[in-house]
């Protein structure tokens, strides 16, 4: 036996593996995958022949498909996760570099366009095992519970085919499975458990957010975060370097990849890196498996289910991509909405400068948060809500906002560089409403895989446009109540994709049920960020994952029900 | 002499270390501390270290020359043994012992402040110069208690007395600082600040090695035969004392380990059993005089033993942190804190003179 943290737990790689290239060579095979907590070392993992027909191939590691193939495996289905992405060692293979971490983006071509264009990549989608949870900033907030009733409760947006009481024990389960890091008390909503593990420090930069939020007379609150403020097994406690969104090179982040994923593994699963799959395969209007890409070569993937989770790009993409005599407008489509309604998130942000040193990297990105604006629903001139955080860009992202939102260059760029160090900022996670011509489809031009570049279009509303101002506005007043000066707005940064295969109550208006199971393909389901018809004002992963973990426990039911062959 | 070339490795080791420094300005003395630095002696730290051991030594000579200038305040009697019936000899070698014991529990508890509020403060950088004072005052502390631990003589000493008094005093000071400190920052007396601004309660463990170690001097000074302290039975008045001082205790510990989130299952360990010594206690307290207290003397025993055991387990939560202790000069300054735990052991040893006082004999463990 050994001792949680003693041994090959730590920072700085000394020791590599000769022609060890996680981005070329897959790294689970032979048996064995990679042990994400300990340098060098490997666990035994259970692999599948592509012939064996397995119970569940998962398109997507990510915080979805990652939390879906572990409960999955745990409750006894045979189960292949497959991910384009790398295989990382975060102990051995992250660096503090901003520019080298790009390596864990998804940057493969994609065309953007409409009123808006979205900017894709750092700061909306991953690739690796692990997915976009690998280099996310770990916020974890639920939803507000009226939220999933939006339209009756709140007259905007769609119900959800999901009761807010069952998603909150799901909620519980996710911040107890990856140990979230929060306050003693949350100022808003209905009383919920305590979280396991307490709030971290707060660092300057959350405290120019509680001291705005002071003078405005709103509360605040140390952020829920998942990234552990005590140690949990082979994860240290954070060390506050602030690396977050570029990897987590010490594994106090509880990512997918060093949470669920060594539980899926030890359940039994396979997971395939560097498998990119580019088609789901039908018979009968069943799926029977999905063709992908390892190795160099194609492959077939037989299985009696298919979950699509590669996130609300590329799992249209995927659907739409796959195409053929049975389903010519693509997969799950009868509605025609895959694809359409595709949400993001405002992430605007105001910035000042302030007397005292504030270095808002140091520490995870945002550790203060205000929630005021999700549970007030007065004094607003539009529909929805919004949160906001405390910010930590790291130099390069800093720079290239300066150069690019602030439009500075040579002396006057060089010099507000040089206020690095007191500056702190405020950033907006809002709702933003669906709309049917914000959409993913497929162009003409193909990738290195020989498949169709999707091509995202995207444009604001009129009430997206009114929630921006209110939120930059109050932000605003945020930051200069709390000292701020020479205040300027970031107005264009948007986050976190949803809706592309939103669930709902009937064919005609969802792509999938609220079992994230298909209308149209009983046998084919969809399981990550693509299912939101509506996206609240908080951050998406701890909701992706309540709702994997619920998908998982009604595939278990459904199968007890006999309905095996389908689940 | 170490070559440019041999330090090299050092200078990369100081930099990934001031890199991770949590939360802000990386600490200049951090830089300077490396074993190899020739600067050591000018060190702010090292000259400290001195001031803190001058202050002890002097305070341990003093200690000795007043108890030699002749007989302590309030007329304390100096043992003579073996002669003389107006004293028994029995209850003055009960009263010496007990104060000795009282001494080697505020010896602890001071040594616990000075490493702990040395290394605290450290880690504050000596942001505020009044950071300096425990540091100085737990070393006097120690010297006074350490010499009358050594002192078999059942009388006072002015100048010990006058130590451990300053040693309360500076505590409570302390105390009011660190709530000042919480106090002030966003959010208040939340539990955010307890958790992470000055701890609350740290500084009171200085007042309580003051508290036993001015209760040793007036033992030493109490009529041997029915020792009372403020004018009721010394054995009582101790032993409740020390459950309370083992309650304040449990209640910081408390706090710093759900902080913790109590993610080890020894971490309850603190919060569980000197509860249940601080019972233990008050229930002696009521038995009769003379009645054998050989539960609560084990439960003290077992409590000082935790208190022990406590710095291998912090030890273990240094392994835990980011580097284990292959990156210490990070980790024990971030990690759970080495010199803390012993103070459970100090009041436990308070509790232990506490019994010797109400079995009215002397214990041989
Ligand atoms: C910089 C950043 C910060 C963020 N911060 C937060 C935060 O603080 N809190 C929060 O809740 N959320 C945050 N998010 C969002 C969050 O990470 C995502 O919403 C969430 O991970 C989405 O989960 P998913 O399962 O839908 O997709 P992902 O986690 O992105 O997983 C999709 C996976 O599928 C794989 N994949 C896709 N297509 C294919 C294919 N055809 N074949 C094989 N594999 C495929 C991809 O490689 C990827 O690994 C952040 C995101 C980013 C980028
Ligand atoms: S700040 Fe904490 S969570 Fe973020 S990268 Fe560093 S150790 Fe990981």
């Amino acid at each position: 036996m050994r001792l949680s943290g003693t041994g090959t737990a730590a920072d700085n790689p000394s020791r590599g593996t000769p022609a060890d290239d996680p981005m070329h060579r897959p790294r689970a095979v032979d048996g064995r995958a990679p042990d994400v907590m300990r340098r060098g070392e490997w666990v035994p993992m259970r692999q599948f022949r592509d012939e064996e027909e397995v119970d569940f191939v998962i398109v997507g590691t990510g915080a979805g498909g990652g939390t879906l193939a572990c409960r999955l495996a745990e409750h006894g289905f045979t189960v292949a996760a497959l991910d384009a992405g790398p295989y990382w060692r975060p102990l051995e293979d992250f660096a503090s570099d901003e520019m080298h971490q790009s390596k864990l983006y998804w940057t493969d071509e994609r065309i953007v366009d409409g009123e808006n264009p979205l900017q894709m990549g750092s700061n909306n989608s991953g690739k690796s095992v692990g997915g976009s949870t690998v280099h996310y900033a770990m916020v974890a907030l639920r939803f507000r519970p009226e939220w999933f009733k939006s339209r009756t409760l709140l007259g905007y947006g769609a119900d959800w085919p999901l009761d807010w009481r069952e998603m909150w024990s799901y909620y519980d389960q996710v911040e107890d499975d990856l140990k979230i890091s929060g306050p003693v008390t949350y100022p808003w909503g209905p009383k919920r458990p305590r979280y396991r593990y307490r709030a971290h420090e707060l660092n300057a930069a959350a405290k120019v957010l509680a001291r705005g939020a002071e003078a405005m007379g709103i509360d605040w609150t140390p952020t829920p975060l998942a990234t552990v403020s005590a140690p949990r097994g082979d994860s240290p406690p954070c060390v506050y370097r602030g690396f977050c969104t570029v990897g987590c090179s010490t594994n106090a982040k509880q990512s997918v990849l060093v949470t669920y994923l060594p539980r899926a593994l030890a359940a039994g699963a396979e997971i395939r890196d560097l498998a990119m799959v580019g088609r789901i395969e039908t018979k009968d209007g069943r799926a029977t498996g999905v063709h992908y890409f390892r190795d160099g070569r194609w492959r077939f993937q037989r299985a009696r289910n298919v979950v699509v989770a590669g996130y609300a790009i590329e799992t249209p993409r995927l659907l739409l991509m796959s195409a053929n005599r049975e389903f010519p407008d693509g997969l799950a489509n009868s509605s025609g909405l895959v694809g359409k309604n595709l949400i993001v998130q405002g992430n605007q942000a105001v910035w000042g400068d302030f007397e005292e040193e504030i270095r808002s990297y140091k520490g995870p990105p945002s550790l203060a948060v205000t929630e005021h604006w999700n549970y007030e629903d007065r004094g607003k001139d539009f529909h929805g809500g919004y949160c906001y955080m405390s910010q930590g860009p790291l130099p390069t992202l800093w720079g290239s906002t300066q150069a690019g939102a602030h439009g500075l260059w040579g002396e006057a760029l060089v010099s507000e560089m040089q206020r690095y160090n007191h500056v702190a900022g405020l950033k907006i996670v809002s709702e933003y409403l669906a709309q049917e011509r914000n959409r993913v489809t497929l162009s003409d031009e193909t990738d290195q895989y020989g498949l169709p570049i999707p091509r995202i279009t995207y444009s604001w509303c009129d009430n997206d446009k009114a929630l921006n101002r209110h939120g930059l506005d109050f932000m605003g007043q945020a930051l200069a109540a709390a000292g701020g000066r020479n205040i300027w707005e970031q107005g264009d940064d948007t986050n976190h994709l949803y809706g592309t295969a939103r669930m709902g109550h009937d064919s005609k208006t969802s792509v999938v049920n609220g079992d994230c199971r298909s209308w149209d393909i009983p046998n084919l389901w969809v399981c990550d960020g693509s299912v939101f018809p509506t996206t609240g004002g908080v951050n998406p992963s701890l909701t992706i994952q309540a709702i994997a973990l619920r998908t998982a426990d009604r595939i278990r039911a459904m199968a007890r029900g006999g309905d095996r062959r389908d689940a | 002499m170490p070559m440019p070339s041999s330090r090299a490795p050092h200078l990369r080791e100081r930099h990934r270390s001031s890199a991770d420094a949590a939360g802000g300005v990386v600490p200049p003395t951090l830089r300077r501390a490396s074993p190899l630095c020739l600067e050591l002696p000018g060190h702010p730290v090292a000259t400290l270290a001195l001031a803190a051991a001058g202050a002890g030594l002097l305070t341990w000579l003093a200690a000795g020359r007043s108890k030699r200038a002749g007989p302590a305040s309030q007329g304390g009697r100096q043992a003579l043994p073996d002669r003389g019936r107006s004293y028994g000899s029995r209850g003055a070698e009960v009263t010496a012992s007990a104060a000795q014991r009282l001494n080697h529990a505020s010896s602890m508890l001071a040594a616990s402040v000075l490493f702990d509020s040395g290394l605290e403060h450290y880690r504050g950088q000596f942001f505020n110069r009044a950071m300096y004072t425990p540091i100085v005052v737990s070393s006097i502390t120690l010297a006074s208690s350490l010499h009358g631990a050594g002192d078999t003589d059942p009388g006072s000493s002015r100048v010990r007395h006058a130590a451990q008094a300053l040693a309360g005093l500076t505590g409570l000071v302390g105390f009011g600082f660190h709530a000042w400190n919480v106090g002030k920052r966003e959010g208040g007396y939340s539990f955010q600040n307890l958790f992470y601004a000055a701890p609350i309660g740290a500084p009171m463990a200085l007042t309580l090695a003051g508290i036993l170690g001015v209760v040793a001097e007036r033992v030493r000074d109490a009529d041997p035969d029915a020792p009372e302290l403020a004018g009721l039975p010394a054995g009582k008045v101790l032993a409740l004392a020390t459950a309370g001082m083992l309650l304040g205790t449990t209640a910081e510990a408390g706090l710093l380990h759900f902080r913790g989130a109590f993610q080890n299952p020894a971490m309850l360990l603190p919060v569980t059993l000197p509860p249940l010594g601080a019972a233990a206690l008050a229930l002696a307290a009521t038995r009769a005089p003379g009645a054998s207290q050989t539960e609560a003397k084990a439960a003290m025993w077992a409590v000082s033993a935790m208190g022990i055991i406590g710095v291998a387990f912090h030890a273990y939560g240094v392994a835990r942190m980011m580097g284990g202790w292959g990156n210490w000069r990070q980790n024990l300054i971030d990690g759970p804190p080495l010199p803390a735990p012993p103070s459970f052991s100090g009041v436990a040893l308070g509790g232990l003179a506490a019994l010797e006082l109400l079995e009215r004999h002397r214990s041989r463990f």
